[in-house]
């Protein structure tokens, strides 16, 4: 027996912390040209859907799934990561080409010509209904860029989990979660343009200030966020906070 | 020697820490494969993980890999064939890690 039928798109607060999440992954990862948030509801026998994007996520994804193939498309079938450095060159996809994506969405071939990688990373949220994030950058997609999608990932599927049981009040537990884990992000990206050094650096000079200095690498984030811009790390709630 | 089934031997002179992995890596003991590896980088800019004596990997061992990737650079070592390597080719995983197979 089954309960009446959980629906991610009937429930509107559900759809707009996922648009905030999607926000917030942007301006972490700021090569971004797309984010997509992905459902796929096989107890309904329904066909993967977007149910949340921004910039070029929702076209690029829907021609993948309408059997051009892709990350996403990949991620969902075998509930694994998935990394293209270059998506219309990746020999796992011949048919997603440029010109075949650039035919299904005629308006965007200009945001499609700067694509280059793309990461979507999976998860599940109930028995048999899966969700990727995706992201399509300017640039190849790096293993960072899966790090960032991996934790988001885990966010996108506790607010789907947690919707799914009607139980509003996590949804503020999960989102303190995504502020901490943010900062680190953020205080790397505060490093690179004060620094002008690659991500890579500005990892290793935080961990070797944690090391140094004996403070925790997420106290030490939120310092340096708050130092460098005179404000604390940005919230996604910021008006309840 | 302890008989865990992720061993660190740690970084010596020029070569890297190497991880090696064996038998079975999934949810049970993903955690801990993860903190290996998390231990192997902290001593060094580029290691080096062992899967060739791994019997089954599935999705989570994917994910602590690309995590480890995302701030160390990363060497596999693998078998020619079954799930583990099926497993790199499909995540992309092959493409930002150098893999060195071993028969």
């Amino acid at each position: 027996m089954s309960p009446v039928h959980f629906q991610p798109t009937q429930h509107p607060q559900l759809l707009a912390l996922l648009h905030r999440i999607l926000e917030r992954i942007q301006s972490d990862l700021y090569e971004a040209v797309g984010l997509a948030i992905t459902i796929h509801d096989r107890r309904r026998d329904e066909h993967a859907s977007v149910i949340a994007a921004l910039g070029v996520g929702s076209e690029l994804v829907g021609a993948q799934l309408s059997g051009l193939g892709g990350p996403v498309a990949d991620a969902l079938a075998y509930q694994v990561p998935v990394l293209s450095l270059d998506l219309w060159t990746d020999d796992r996809w011949p048919q997603l080409t440029l010109d075949a994506v650039s035919e299904r969405a005629p308006h965007h071939t200009d945001d499609l010509e700067q694509l280059h990688g793309e990461a979507a990373v999976p998860g599940v949220w109930a028995d048999d209904a899966t969700v990727a994030v995706s992201c399509t950058l300017s640039q190849p997609a790096s293993a960072a860029t899966v790090a960032s999608l991996i934790t988001y990932e885990q966010l996108v599927s506790a607010a789907l989990i947690t919707t799914a049981a009607e139980n509003a009040t996590a949804i503020e537990d999960i989102i303190t979660v995504l502020q901490s884990r943010g900062a680190i992000e953020q205080a790397k990206g505060a490093l690179m343009g004060l620094v002008r050094c690659d991500a890579e650096y500005a990892w290793r000079m935080l961990r070797r200030a944690s090391q140094e200095f004996n403070v925790k690498l997420r106290e030490l984030s939120v310092a340096l966020v708050e130092h460098v811009s005179g404000a604390r790390p940005s919230s996604p709630t910021p008006e309840h906070r | 020697m302890t008989n865990s089934q992720f061993r660190l031997t740690a970084a010596v002179a020029e070569q890297s820490p190497v991880v090696t992995a064996t038998g079975d890596i999934d949810l049970a003991n993903v955690g801990e494969f993860g903190d290996t590896l998390t231990k192997a980088a902290a001593q060094s800019d580029s290691i080096t993980v062992d899967l060739s004596e791994v019997s089954y990997c599935d999705s989570t061992a994917v994910r602590a890999l690309f995590a480890v990737a995302a701030t160390t650079k990363l060497a596999l070592i693998v078998p020619a064939e079954g799930p583990i390597t099926t497993l790199l080719g499909i995540s992309g995983l092959d493409r930002v890690a150098t893999v060195v197979t071993r028969n």
